[in-house]
């Protein structure tokens, strides 16, 4: 009973993670066919992954996903770059930082999702108000992660490139960009959420399309176990961008 | 105070005499509150070394040797050839690879040490530059840079808490005083002959003598300041 392979075999963290999800998952599901569950509240998981397929199957989710997709990654791109732009101006040129600091911190200290109903009357219920609400949650974060980098750079690093003989572009290109670099990819988990996040919620409050939009959809029409697969679909969808962005800063910080 | 062309020479004092700062003002990092520096250098004929150096974290030992020779106009190819000749005889062959967090303290300080020698400096300068390594390793280091040093006739400004490292490397020693306003107030010639062995210098028949007075002059230096405040 006790040989070796079934003991490596329980010893592996992931085997017993999957394992105790997979007991509950049989819980849940046996609960719910005894009839102690309300499916109106919470469906068995074989309904859930009925619903899931079915989403899959006629193939209703694709223009979905691909809304909240679009604005999602939009918006994250956008705040990324402007979050840089504004990030590197404040760091460099005080004129800046006077200007944008106070909004900045304004608009960091407030829940930043509160700008959806007006970027809904502004920009319409589209794509257009569901990107901006992404890129002003993406933006904000890379703005301070930005400015606050540099000017936190080790001065060592920085007389080091100098007395080597390092011009101004010398240090851009080897001490600032590499520094900004590592903390954009250490926030870009963070990033990656708050991109889907204001997607989502932008979906949520007005939209035709998209991943909140269903979502809502299934709110409003009692459909507990279309919800659970949409938000098992959303979890799907994260977790895989969580990889690539894993892969990505393990790579680029491969000196870390 | 003169640095003549391939001497060694250091300088001892008290906390806040301003040693850095002189090391800092000779390298253009800072401006002196008064007085002149001159070098008759070009500024990639000076070197400096800090007890504390950053190298570059993202780079590998190689690209951080070759930083220098790049950006004074060396092609990458070339500046990467000469940096791991450097890694080399320093001892770091096979390590050019490494990022800077993969290696000890004491081969971090000797790519750092490569760095500034990559770039063939004919003044040295030197802020405590071995204050973090242990005594064997140290030791060792500053027995290559001394074999460098006299070979390439590199002249050194060595900033330095200790004593003995003072007498054992040097040619000259100067004191400075307290600060604020440190002046120089004194001047030793260090009689040991070179090629020197920086362990064996120790044992010369001159340097108990010289440490007791350099000892005593320093000394006499803090006690006065201490009944001055």
């Amino acid at each position: 009973m006790h040989d070796g392979r079934w003991y490596d075999w329980a010893r592996q963290t992931w085997l017993r993670q999957l394992l105790a999800f997979v007991i509950l998952l049989a819980i849940w599901e046996a609960l719910g066919r005894a009839g102690m569950l309300n499916p109106l509240f919470l469906p068995t998981p074989s309904r859930i992954g009925a619903a899931l397929f079915d989403l899959f199957s006629d193939g209703r989710i694709w223009p979905h996903l691909e809304a909240t997709f679009t604005a999602a990654l939009g918006g994250l791109a956008l705040g990324i770059v402007v979050g840089i732009v504004l990030g590197v101006a404040a760091a460099l040129v005080p004129f800046f930082a006077e200007l944008l600091e106070p909004v900045m911190t304004v608009l960091n200290a407030v829940p930043r999702v509160i700008l959806a109903p007006l970027f809904v009357i502004w920009l319409g219920i589209g794509l257009a108000s569901k990107i901006a609400l992404s890129f002003i949650l993406v933006a904000v974060l890379i703005f301070f992660t930005v400015f606050t980098g540099i000017r936190q750079v080790d001065r060592r690093i920085v007389e080091r490139v100098i007395t080597l003989g390092g011009n101004r572009w010398a240090l851009v290109r080897h001490v600032y960009l590499p520094s900004v670099t590592a903390w954009i990819l250490s926030n870009l988990k963070i990033a990656v959420g708050f991109a889907f996040t204001g997607a989502l919620v932008g979906e949520f409050v007005a939209a035709t399309h998209g991943l909140g939009y269903l979502l809502s959809f299934a709110q409003s029409t009692y459909n507990a176990a279309l919800m659970f697969a949409i938000i098992v679909v959303i979890l799907a969808v994260v977790l895989l961008i969580f990889a690539v962005t894993g892969r990505l800063e393990k790579y680029l910080l491969r000196w870390n | 105070m003169a640095v003549e062309d391939g001497r060694f020479i250091s300088l001892v004092g008290p906390s806040g005499s301003g040693k850095s700062s002189l090391l800092r003002a000779v390298i253009g990092l800072q401006q002196p509150l008064s007085g002149t520096v001159e070098t008759g250098l070009a500024r990639a004929d000076v070197g400096i070394l800090f007890q504390d150096d950053a190298l570059l974290p993202w780079k590998r030992a190689r690209d951080n040797v070759a930083l220098g020779l790049v950006f004074n106009g060396f092609n990458r190819k070339t500046a990467l050839a000469q940096a791991e000749d450097w890694l080399d005889r320093l001892g770091l062959a096979g390590f050019g690879d490494r990022f800077p967090r993969q290696l000890s303290g004491g081969q971090r300080k000797r790519v750092a040490l490569a760095q500034v020698l990559a770039m063939k400096p004919k003044l040295l300068l030197m802020d405590e530059p071995f204050a973090s390594l242990d005594a064997i390793v140290r030791a060792r280091v500053v027995k290559d840079l001394v074999a460098l040093v006299e070979r390439e006739r590199i002249s050194v400004l060595l900033v330095t808490h200790d004593l003995e490292e003072a007498i054992s490397l040097s040619d000259e020693i100067y004191l400075l005083s307290q600060g604020p306003r440190a002046r120089i107030i004194q001047h030793y010639e260090i009689p040991i002959p070179r090629p020197r062995d920086p362990v064996h210098s120790r044992t010369h028949p001159a340097f108990a003598a010289l440490y007791e007075k350099l000892w005593a002059d320093l000394s006499r230096e803090v006690d006065h300041r201490a009944e001055a405040a």
